[in-house]
């Protein structure tokens, strides 16, 4: 196999530090990893900035700061498993060295962890040694504070506790946030209003699984506030209070060899159920019995007797309203385990695997996860089946042609990609309104006529979201948020609330009409392998600064219609309350209220938002603004508007609120 | 941590060996006696797989002591596979007129329908009663020219143990002959875990007995004894196989070179998978242990597929086990990065210090 696109990155990561013995042969080092062989050096470090008494020999690297911002030194890396080192960081010169910081036990087992402010063109020398151990380790350089941009992309650093595996909205703010999790406590970095972060541990019940394989969000139980779920060896649900400040677990007692996990309303009730990949046996779903505990089932969504099931996607991908169930797999030995499934949702709780009625779908390529999108804009999800290991056939893309799919792979550019990964998923990365694909450490840009180029990134896959509120996907990885810089293309990013379908609208197709086109999204929960990635829709519009209109179509039927949506903003659409609802009515308010309608003098304005210090504005169906009224003790007054429909639009604080009403 | 020291107790529960005799069973018409006169095992292939371990009566007195019948031959491997460092008895029974084939010094042997397989995971010390504790009673039978699973999970009295494909995880504090105390969740796996390792294409295999592994001598009531040769006195084997077997090292054996350690401990811990018969054939490794002689089957300066941790860029890479997947692995408890996958929660200290050392003795030839 060819791996030259790989070893670059391989190169890159992999630079052995030959320190010298002393301050003066201290070597250079940057933000990377280093391996240090031995403590050995005469030189030992004086005086101990970490607390403790000296040793007698010592190990020399210098950082010369490039910017004003913070680092972190760290030996707490798995492959260290807790060796136990001891850090000092000064200033100054050799011979005349200051104490600025150090470390010895912070990390986890005996490991060191020290972060400091650092000055552009300051030298820090890092200096280890030996007071407990000369054995060898391995060490990282990395930004703690903002990082310079590279290929586009910012870092900041955030902290995490355990698996960092999921962005999603944890405080219903309509903001992403930062979660990471152990067996008992919830790290969330909330994001900002204003930018940045504010972190929280909270305490949880045990987890008898944590998720070691995959993890999954959204709002299981509909109480407003998204909860967890954890794939391990089982799966632990960990449900959200009323306030969203505590967590409670249901620990499942059934054995399971997870993979991707995703919420989703399986049987189309209304409540979100659980869908785990099984590695080793059929696949697995709890459905939801009442929002309070969810039921067991094995069987009828991936039968295979010894599994293969690794990355599983919901999508609607024939367009009917019935959410659909790709499942990429992977098995060795050229077994039948390996052979991908397509299961169509026949809408009446029975499901069909349409994989071998599609091209070469079914066959033996060996795949943990797929990036489902409309690559094309035409109003169809097409797929890029990444693949893991060449052993079973490459990349392939497909085109979707309506009831069938068409591989299109040869000269699209992924047949000459030969970066393999287990995770792949499809975002607008660049705001093009195209979407790319994110996997095997490139990202693979979409030229907007279904051919990708590689474009490097300093980032491999995580989970993303947009936790700078800029409109641009970003991306974690651990520690580290990589920040899309975003450029001069507009956006529009949808929430769907859910009222008689689930509450995140998981399921949901989202149509965008602006003057070039449509694009669609559906709202998944789990996509690519491990990561939980925002239940925010994310729109690029390119140069596009009108959207004509925003077409939710919701799991319960119901279809609303929000027009000339203003772009640059977060759009936040509850199921039935668009103004132009079709299909069943609806029946509760939240989280924007527009009554009567239609409405003679006064129309009443409940929302669950404080509405103080809002902007409100009336357009018409041609997006001339009308009115700007004032809201008065939750009213405002319509008496002068001609008869028509109108769009109220309420900017503040915290976002942005639209609705319809008529004007009678 | 406290030096672990990895006792191999399976020897030394063969010398309960011999059974006394017991008075025959009647059978019925499709039941198949066992081997030699007087065995009280009794086995309907249309019924098996039984509710209880008891069922079969392969063993005499209070079954937890693990006394075999007559018949019920205990066995045992050179290099074991790594089970959270519980010891375990072996056994085999075959029935009457019927015995296993030699096929390749790395292949199982073919035997014979009827045959069944048992292993049963222990620990000697479970506190707080510092008593023995059997976990599961593991058991393959082959049926119609194929292999069925079949999992017992021993109560906590230790009077029986019950027919349960689901996966059971059971808590429990083990102390080590050192008197450490070791606090974990067993895993008994599931039928789905079992297959994961026991395939080898299309068809369920075992993994232990193999003429490579089983070539050795083994101690017995009656003293020690070639095992094979005891396997054909027993009427369990063909005699005719090769005089001279490619067999596998013992992995904790100090007087074998490190690389023949290592290979043997990757054979049987690993190439069940990585082999071109196995679960993860699609990655670059080969470990069955007549495959290792090549070192890209090792993985020796060959990048990782899915390099999901910086700075990790071999499998093995040279010189350098902190840079080396294999070790990663092998030292992780992450139960998405861990290696093997299946049957290790725990690290296993002496084997990681084996791979560490045989790594970092190589000469870099990576870069």
């Amino acid at each position: 196999m060819n791996r030259l696109l790989l070893l670059p990155l391989i190169g890159a990561a992999a630079m052995h530090a030959h320190a010298q013995g002393t301050c003066a042969t201290a070597i250079p080092v940057s933000i990377a990893t280093y391996y240090a062989d031995q403590i050995d050096g005469p030189e030992a470090p004086s005086p101990i900035c970490s607390g403790g008494t000296p040793a007698t020999m010592g190990r020399w690297y210098k950082f010369t700061a490039t910017a004003d911002t913070s680092i972190t030194i760290t030996t707490d890396l798995p492959q260290n498993g807790g060796t136990d080192t001891r850090v000092q960081v000064y200033t100054g010169t050799c011979g005349n060295l200051a104490c600025y910081a150090g470390d010895d036990d912070s990390g986890s087992g005996y490991t060191s962890v020290t972060s400091f402010q650092v000055h552009a063109g300051t030298a820090y020398y890092i200096a280890f040694d030996n007071r407990w151990t000369a054995n060898g380790f391995t060490f990282q350089v990395k930004y703690s504070g903002p990082g310079p941009v590279v290929d586009g992309y910012s870092t900041q650093y955030v902290p995490t506790n355990g698996v960092a595996y999921c962005v999603v909205d944890m405080n219903n703010d309509g903001l992403d946030d930062a979660v990471s999790v152990t067996s008992n406590t919830i790290t969330i970095n909330y994001q900002n209003p204003g930018g940045g972060f504010t972190t929280t541990t909270l305490n949880t019940p045990t987890a008898t699984n944590t998720p070691s394989w995959s993890i999954c969000a959204g709002d299981l139980d509909h109480n407003g506030y998204n909860d967890l779920v954890y794939a391990g060896s089982g799966v632990s649900f960990m449900l959200a209070n009323s306030t969203g400040t505590g967590y409670f677990a249901i620990n499942q007692p059934e054995y399971i060899f997870c993979q991707r996990s995703n919420m989703v309303d399986i049987n189309n009730d209304g409540k979100l159920d659980l869908f785990v990949c099984h590695d080793v046996q059929p696949n697995v779903y709890y459905l939801n019995n009442n929002n309070t505990s969810w039921a067991w089932h094995q069987g009828g969504l991936g039968d295979t007797p010894d599994g293969g099931n690794y990355g599983s996607i919901w999508i609607d991908y024939n367009n009917d309203g019935h959410i659909d169930l790709f499942i990429a797999k992977c098995r060795g030995a050229g077994s039948p385990a390996s052979i991908d499934q397509l299961w169509r949702n026949n809408g009446d709780g029975t499901f069909t695997d349409m994989a071998p009625q599609m091209a070469d779908m079914a066959d033996y390529q060996q795949s943990w996860s797929s990036a489902w999108a409309d690559f094309d804009n035409d109003g169809d999800l097409d797929v890029m089946v990444g693949a893991s290991s060449f052993t079973g056939g490459g990349h392939k893309l497909y085109r979707n042609d309506g009831n069938t799919f068409t591989n299109i792979t040869p000269g699209s550019g992924f047949d000459l990609y030969n970066g393999t990964n287990i995770e792949f998923i499809a975002r607008d990365f660049d705001n093009d309104g195209y979407v790319d694909v994110l996997g095997g450490g490139m990202l693979m840009k979409n030229n907007g006529n279904m051919t990708f180029s590689p474009v490097p990134v300093p980032f491999s896959n995580g989970p993303t979201g947009d936790l700078n509120n800029d409109g641009f996907i970003d991306v974690q990885n651990g520690n580290t948020l990589y920040l899309n810089g975003g450029n001069g293309n507009h956006w529009l990013k949808v929430i769907t609330k859910g009222v008689q379908s689930n509450a995140n609208g998981i399921g949901a197709r989202v149509q965008v009409t602006t003057p070039s086109g449509i694009q669609v999204r559906d709202i998944v929960s789990g996509d690519g392998f491990r990561y939980m990635s925002s239940l925010t829709a994310h729109f690029g519009l390119g140069s596009n600064t009108q959207v004509n209109q925003v077409v939710v179509r919701w799991p319960s039927g119901i279809v609303d219609t929000i027009a000339n949506p203003p772009v640059n903003t977060t759009l936040t659409v509850v199921e039935g309350q668009s103004g132009i609802t079709t299909g069943i009515a609806a029946t509760e308010v939240e989280p924007l209220s527009l009554f009567p309608s239609p409405a003679h003098n006064t129309l009443n304005v409940i929302a669950r938002k404080d509405l103080a210090d809002s902007k409100i504005t009336v357009t018409d169906p041609a997006g001339k603004v009308v009115a700007m009224p004032g809201l008065v003790r939750g009213t405002i007054d319509v008496a002068h508007l001609a008869s028509g429909l109108y769009l109220l639009r309420i900017e503040g604080p915290s976002g942005v609120l639209s609705g319809k009403f008529v004007k009678e | 941590m406290a030096p672990r020291k990895f006792v191999l107790l399976t020897l030394g529960a063969m010398v309960a060996g011999i059974a006394a005799c017991r008075k025959d069973q009647a059978l019925s018409p499709d039941t198949l006696p066992g081997a030699g006169s007087g065995s009280p095992v009794v086995l309907n292939l249309d019924s098996v797989p039984y509710a209880k371990l008891s069922d079969y009566h392969f063993f005499e007195g209070s079954m937890a002591d693990m006394r075999p019948v007559q018949g019920v031959l205990p066995y045992t491997v050179i290099t074991p596979s790594f089970g959270d460092y519980a010891s375990k008895f072996r056994f085999v029974w075959m029935p009457a007129g019927r015995q296993a084939r030699y096929v390749a010094d790395h292949k199982a042997l073919d035997f014979p329908d009827g045959t069944v397989l048992m292993k049963s995971p222990y620990y000697p010390h479970v506190l707080p009663e510092n008593r023995r504790r059997l976990l599961d009673t593991r058991l393959m039978i082959k049926k119609d020219g194929a292999w069925i699973f079949a999992e017992y999970v021993w109560n906590a009295e230790q009077t029986e143990a019950f027919l349960n494909m689901n996966g059971v995880n059971v808590p429990l504090t083990w102390a080590d002959d050192a008197g450490q105390a070791h606090e974990e969740v067993f895993h008994i796996p599931s039928l789905g875990e079992c297959q994961a390792c026991h395939m080898d294409h299309d068809q369920r295999t075992p993994i232990g007995a193999k003429p490579q592994n089983l070539n050795t001598t083994a101690n017995y009531a009656e003293g020690p004894m070639d095992q094979l040769a005891k396997w054909v006195a027993q009427g369990y084997l063909e005699s005719g196989y090769p005089a001279h077997i490619e067999t596998v090292a013992k992995w904790d054996d100090p007087a074998e070179p490190a690389d023949r350690r290592v290979r043997a401990y990757l054979d049987m811990n690993c190439a069940h998978c990585h082999y071109d018969g196995g679960f993860c054939s699609y990655r670059p490794m080969r470990f069955a242990w007549h495959e290792t002689t090549n070192p890209v089957n090792l993985g020796i300066c060959v990048p990782p597929q899915d390099p999901f941790t910086p700075g990790v860029n071999y499998i093995v890479h040279a010189g350098n086990a902190n840079r080396s997947m294999l070790y990663y692995r092998l030292s992780s408890t992450d139960e998405a990065v861990r290696m093997p996958l299946l049957e290790r929660t725990v690290r296993h200290e002496e084997a990681i210090a084996l791979v560490r050392d045989w790594i970092n003795a190589m000469p870099d030839t990576c870069q």
